[in-house]
């Protein structure tokens, strides 16, 4: 009997195997099928093909992200060029190369926000878990401190933060850019808490929940082993809704000289100086560049999003 | 009802003050040496002493907080403190004003600046989103989804510099003045001015909210539309408009009004972005210039402002939604 037992026993996990397999496969099927998650993958791939491309491309021109060209690239009046073939998207008021500088830009970008949001949903969704399964008390104060952190004006504090980052002599104690990351996870972890603690309250009075309970399993392996795969792909689907949204944050504060400080490439820092010279008027590339780099990765991320949404997120029909 | 309203009430009030108490800190740590910097320009040692004496700076820190937050530094003779009548968030020393009336003086301009962009986008994105409902599926259909998808990825920095540069720069090119790019004309004082000079930071603030709200309508309406009582309206033989407006809006817009509450607070509590671009001289502006200045009595009223204007906006939302719909009380 026992012989016959072990038998059904394994066939049922291979069968589970299979299970999990062709889920797999129905996914990315549908995903494949869905179109703004097609469309959403090929515009990311672009930009994460300049993105790594951006060395080669300044070996290829010559020009660094940072270095100036005062003698090629601004005119005798000292006014940025246009787009030629040594400049191919014109110089900016310091005459560096607008090309290369958006390019690194992405880097940036995405060496911010891609950390920030993980952070953000690591904290976020390990605070959701806990409050949602707990309950009582413990989710009263977390739901408070989320009041709370909600509460804070974003720039404002972000500027607070970053001065509180000078030492006494005035020189920075951490990199600028770290502090960026911390002020948007700080800013961004609410989100996945909320969306957590919902997804929990859900699933606590389900059978598979009831069913480990039964059997005596411990809260920690309820959370980590039942509660947490299961909610798992909706909180990966968030992390793309999230990211296009963390991006913005860090060219706003970057355009306020908030965040990643110049001579850096942050597309945000590039957009402002195009807009205080207002030299844009003259090379609209100094704006478009950084402002086209910046549309393609958001609205990437966007339609991606939504496709991910449409196929994976069971509360959502339609997007 | 009663009850649960003082609930509220309470929530609301201690995230106040734990905000208050965590801005205090934030700020009192990040400013270094603050009387030099809360001073006014040139001015001398006597006068930075007489500051860090009003603001108790030599004194241990939670004398500090304690009397920040009761009595505040007195001004000719009348102390500047929350727990007076009427209650006050401090002095700022730079601009020879208490930070209550600097904040008041501001809010005209965010107040007229928010409203108004919440009206043009609200009535946008529910006709938007209606028709796109209505024709679901059609090409007017995504169509209204391309064009959201579009505004909703532009940030409001690169929206509002590029409406400047067309709706006022080119414009003006052509020797056509409609649209101001910037200042602030008092309601009161001129109506018609008032709107020509908020025309353009409306359009770009709404333009950055109707990608989202025309979704959020959108999907809440099919959602809704499949309801037993949508199919007992059609059988009944109501007429196809008065199901979309009637029936099924009513129900559709309260996931609207939620989002909606959040986004007016966060614009109420300092659009800092558009007030930058368009020269508007509101909340957000005085907050990021006191928080560039490190002028922290004003930085941690602003925040303070913030954060009330987004427990009040919450706590009425969630007045409404009872209202609306008494059953949902848990």
């Amino acid at each position: 009997m026992a012989e016959v037992h072990a038998l059904a026993g394994t066939e049922v996990f291979e069968g589970r195997r299979d299970v999990v397999r062709s889920y797999g496969s129905l996914v990315i099927g549908a995903l494949l099928r869905e179109k703004s998650f097609r469309a959403g993958v090929i515009i990311i791939a672009f930009v994460a093909v300049g993105a790594m491309l951006a060395p080669a491309v300044a070996w290829l021109l010559g020009h660094g992200p940072t270095e100036q060209f005062r003698d090629t690239a601004l005119t005798e009046m000292g006014l940025p060029t246009g787009p030629t073939l040594e400049f191919p998207l014109g110089a900016d008021g310091n005459g560096r190369d607008v090309l290369v500088r958006t390019l690194y830009g992405a880097r940036v970008s995405l060496a911010i926000a891609i950390p920030a949001t993980t952070l953000a949903m690591i904290i976020g969704t390990a605070i959701g878990l806990v409050s949602g399964f707990l309950g009582g008390r413990i989710d009263r104060i977390v739901s408070q401190g989320i009041d709370i952190a909600l509460s804070f004006p974003f720039i404002v504090t972000a500027l607070s933060l970053l001065t509180l980052n000078r030492g006494a002599d005035g020189k920075v104690l951490v990199a600028p850019s770290l502090v960026v990351v911390l002020i948007i996870t700080l800013f961004s972890w609410t989100y996945f808490a909320r969306l957590t603690r919902g997804l929990v309250l859900v699933l606590r009075r389900s059978p598979l929940v009831e069913a480990a309970q039964t059997i005596g399993a411990s809260k920690a392996h309820i959370i980590l082993r039942e509660i947490l795969p299961n909610i798992a792909p909706v909180i990966l689907v968030y992390w793309a809704v999230q990211l296009p949204t963390n991006i913005v944050a860090e060219a706003t504060l970057s355009f306020l000289g908030v965040g990643v400080q110049a001579p850096e490439p942050s597309w945000g820092t590039m957009i402002a100086e195009a807009q205080r010279s207002s030299l844009y008027q003259v090379q609209p590339w100094f704006l478009l560049g950084p402002g086209i780099a910046l549309f393609l990765t958001v609205a990437g991320f966007n339609t991606l999003s939504a496709g991910l949404r449409n196929v994976l997120d069971p509360r959502r029909h339609s997007g | 009802m009663v009850r649960s309203i003082v609930g509220l009430l309470l929530r609301a009030a201690s995230t106040l003050l734990i905000v208050l108490v965590i801005a205090f800190f934030i700020t009192r740590i990040a400013y270094r040496n603050p009387a030099a910097m809360l001073a006014p320009r040139n001015a001398s040692q006597q006068a930075i002493d007489a500051i860090a004496h009003a603001l108790r700076l030599n004194e241990p820190w939670y004398l500090q907080l304690w009397y920040y937050l009761y009595r505040g530094p007195d001004i000719q003779g009348a102390p500047m403190g929350l727990a007076h009548w009427p209650p006050g968030l401090g002095y700022s020393f730079r601009k020879q004003t208490a930070v209550t009336d600097l904040i008041l003086s501001k809010v005209p301009v965010t107040l007229s600046l928010a409203l108004g962009a919440v009206v043009i986008w609200m009535t946008l994105s529910i006709i938007l989103g209606v028709v796109a409902t209505r024709r679901q599926g059609s090409w007017i259909d995504s169509s209204i989804s391309g064009v959201a998808y579009v505004s909703l990825s532009v940030p409001t920095f690169l929206s509002g510099i590029l409406i400047s540069y067309f709706l006022f720069f080119q414009l003006s090119n052509y020797g056509i003045f409609w649209f101001p790019s910037s200042g602030y004309v008092p309601l009161t004082e001129n109506p018609l001015e008032w709107a020509r000079h908020l025309a353009l930071p409306w359009l770009t603030l709404a333009l950055a909210e109707i990608g989202i709200f025309q979704r959020v309508v959108r999907a809440s309406m099919l959602e809704v539309l499949g309801e037993d009582y949508i199919r007992t309206a059609r059988a009944k033989g109501l007429p196809e408009w008065r199901i979309y407006y009637d029936h099924a809006l009513k129900a559709a817009l309260n996931p609207v009004i939620t989002l909606g509450g959040l986004e007016l607070a966060v614009i109420m509590g300092g659009a800092i972005v558009t007030e930058t671009i368009f020269g508007l001289d509101g909340v957000g502006r005085l907050a990021i210039n006191s928080a560039l200045e490190g002028d922290f009595p004003v930085i941690i009223g602003t925040t303070i402002f913030a954060a009330a204007c987004f427990v009040l906006c919450t706590f009425v939302i969630d007045i409404i939604t009872r209202w609306r719909d008494p059953s949902s009380i848990s």
